[in-house]
């Protein structure tokens, strides 16, 4: 490392800071963008300053949002009494891709965990409450992951729709095999859990 | 899912072992050797290659013959759908390497062509006489092998409790609010019933078998084995307000006082716990009826357990050494280590593999033909 010199080593730590990048694959990045002729390094750049410029948060349900508002709350087709609440902008894309659900989103950033430190109030939750105290909701989809702080969250969620908001529904989003997949292949985890909630044909 | 068995092991600088093979009979095989020979460490070694795991406590850098700098082990399985190759590289220092057939995986636990493997040496008899963590762990681990589905019950309680008790901490410290407990109590509620459920439905299926098996292996007098639960909760409704009712002794104590993880189960003999009161022979009679009884359940899902045993037939009496052999014989693939051949009833039989240990290296005697 001592041997590099120091613009390299910055940017070799910059790219082990990115999720997934380890000391390794961030030295073996570095060293391509070096190979890289300027006019294919820099449009990197450019992207990068672009997207933290340009991208800032909802200010109704905090997705991603070019301007005050993401365009899903912009659409006037979509149902604003149905809110699906999810842990990360990137959950969305999922849920639309289905074409399922026509309602509007609200993304927390994150989920309840004392270990890290996280309480409700570091993450979108008294918005949330607020959002659907105002008015006009009529059931909220709780999609946060099915971990111990994503049902946890959940659990949070639902216990203070029920004291502020009575008469609104709380779901939760079913867990179960894959569609399309075979038995045979489906971990036997999801399988288990399938088996136990199964329904009455 | 059907039985898969071990055809041969090869060992590459692993503990005294340079570089040594050994081929394994689908039954019965006895590794014969001095003290110090090396038994032990073809045992392990084929734990090691089946679990990617060792079965001794001490530090796994010593795996590694000295001098050298990578152990490895593979192993040969034949499974239904044919043969198969599991390899553990291991650098201290470094991550494991596993791989399957050359193919490279995270962790052998949820390979299907990998035997499940049963072990019996002296320092198991903590499982009998140590702490109730050894025992908690050693049942959730039954629990994953037996039913794959509930294999993350534990882990799920586990995560919920690390999280309640960081809440507790927070809320010692201040720095939130106790409200929030009520959430964090749901979550270790539900994850805790779940366990609980396990490992009751575990023991209530071992406890039969057991007793049969500890009688049959020398312990005299009437053996059981009992769930010592922490918690009576029947839901998790139940086990909720029993936390609830503990809160302020956690937020006191900076810790969750109460739940399935301080559960025990409990090995007793004429009622008394062998923990306290079993001599050593009982308590190692009584470990041996657990590990059978937990084979017994495991080969009538389809998985009997490879078993590893280890420096027991020198302590049994001939009519002991007989049962064990018998049951070891009854199906099922086993590997018993021993001193001398003639501890191991019937180990010249046909069938049967004679292994002889010396110096570092593995030989495979040749059968005397009848």
């Amino acid at each position: 490392m001592s041997s590099l010199s120091p613009p390299v080593n910055r940017l070799i730590t910059e790219l082990s800071r990115l999720p997934g990048v380890g000391q390794r694959t961030a030295q073996r990045l570095a060293f391509h963008i070096l190979r890289l002729p300027p006019e294919e390094a820099l449009p990197l750049a450019e992207a990068i300053r672009e997207v933290k410029e340009k991208v800032g948060q909802c200010e109704v349900c905090f997705n991603l949002a070019v301007g005050p508002r993401c365009r899903i709350c912009e659409d006037e087709r979509r149902d604003p009494s149905l809110i699906c609440v999810v842990e990360e902008p990137s959950d969305i894309l999922p849920i639309e891709r289905t074409n399922e659900f026509n309602g509007r989103y609200h993304v927390l950033g994150g989920a309840l965990s004392p270990i890290d430190g996280v309480d409700p109030e570091d993450i979108r939750i008294p918005e949330l409450l607020e959002r659907v105290a105002a008015g006009g909701v009529r059931e909220v989809v709780v999609a946060t992951n099915s971990t111990t702080t994503g049902e946890a969250t959940a659990l949070y969620i639902a216990e203070q729709m029920r004291e502020r908001s009575p008469n609104v529904a709380v779901t939760r989003l079913a867990s179960g095999l894959p569609v399309g997949a075979d038995l045979e292949y489906a971990d036997e985890i999801t399988l288990g859990r399938a088996l136990r909630a199964r329904r009455e044909l | 899912m059907d039985a898969v068995r071990v055809t041969g092991v090869a060992l590459r600088n692993f503990r005294c072992y340079a570089r040594a093979e050994a081929r394994l009979a689908p039954g019965l095989t006895v590794v014969v050797g001095a003290n110090g020979a090396g038994k032990s460490n073809l045992l392990e070694a084929l734990y090691f290659g089946c679990t990617g795991r060792s079965s001794r406590t001490s530090s796994e850098r010593e795996l590694v013959r000295f001098g050298e700098r990578v152990a490895r082990v593979s192993v040969d399985v034949e499974a239904p759908d044919g043969g198969h190759r599991l390899e553990v590289g291991f650098e201290p220092g470094e991550a494991k390497v596993m791989r399957v057939d050359g193919a490279k995986v995270d962790s052998l636990a949820r390979v299907d062509v990998r035997p499940l493997v049963s072990v019996f040496m002296p320092d198991r008899l903590d499982l009998v006489k140590g702490p109730p963590a050894l025992r908690r762990a050693h049942l959730d681990r039954f629990v994953a092998a037996l039913w794959p589905a509930r294999g993350d019950t534990r882990q799920r309680y586990s995560r919920a409790l690390a999280q309640r008790n960081a809440l507790v901490a927070r809320v010692r410290a201040g720095a939130a609010s106790p409200s929030l407990l009520d959430t964090w109590d749901v979550e270790l509620a539900r994850a805790g019933i779940a366990l609980m459920a396990v490992r009751g439905e575990a023991l209530t299926s071992l406890s039969e078998p057991f007793s049969q098996l500890a009688a049959q292996l020398g312990l005299s007098g009437e053996a059981r084995l009992g769930y010592r639960p922490r918690s009576r909760a029947a839901t998790a409704d139940e086990l909720r307000a029993e936390l609830r009712e503990r809160r302020e002794e956690d937020l006191a104590r900076g810790f969750t006082t109460h739940g399935p993880h301080r559960d025990d189960l409990e090995l007793a003999r004429e009622g008394r716990p062998l923990r306290a009161y079993g001599s050593q022979g009982q308590q190692r009679a009584a470990l041996l009826a657990l590990l059978f009884a937990e084979r017994e359940l495991l080969a009538a899902r389809g998985r009997p357990p490879l078993m590893l045993l280890d420096d027991v037939m020198s302590e049994l009496d001939f009519p002991r050494r007989e049962r064990l052999i018998e049951l070891l014989r009854s199906g099922g693939q086993a590997v018993v280590a021993a001193t001398e051949p003639e501890h191991v009833p019937g180990c010249g039989d046909p069938d049967v593999a004679l292994l002889t240990v010396a110096e570092g290296a593995i030989a495979a005697r040749e059968q005397v033909s009848a």
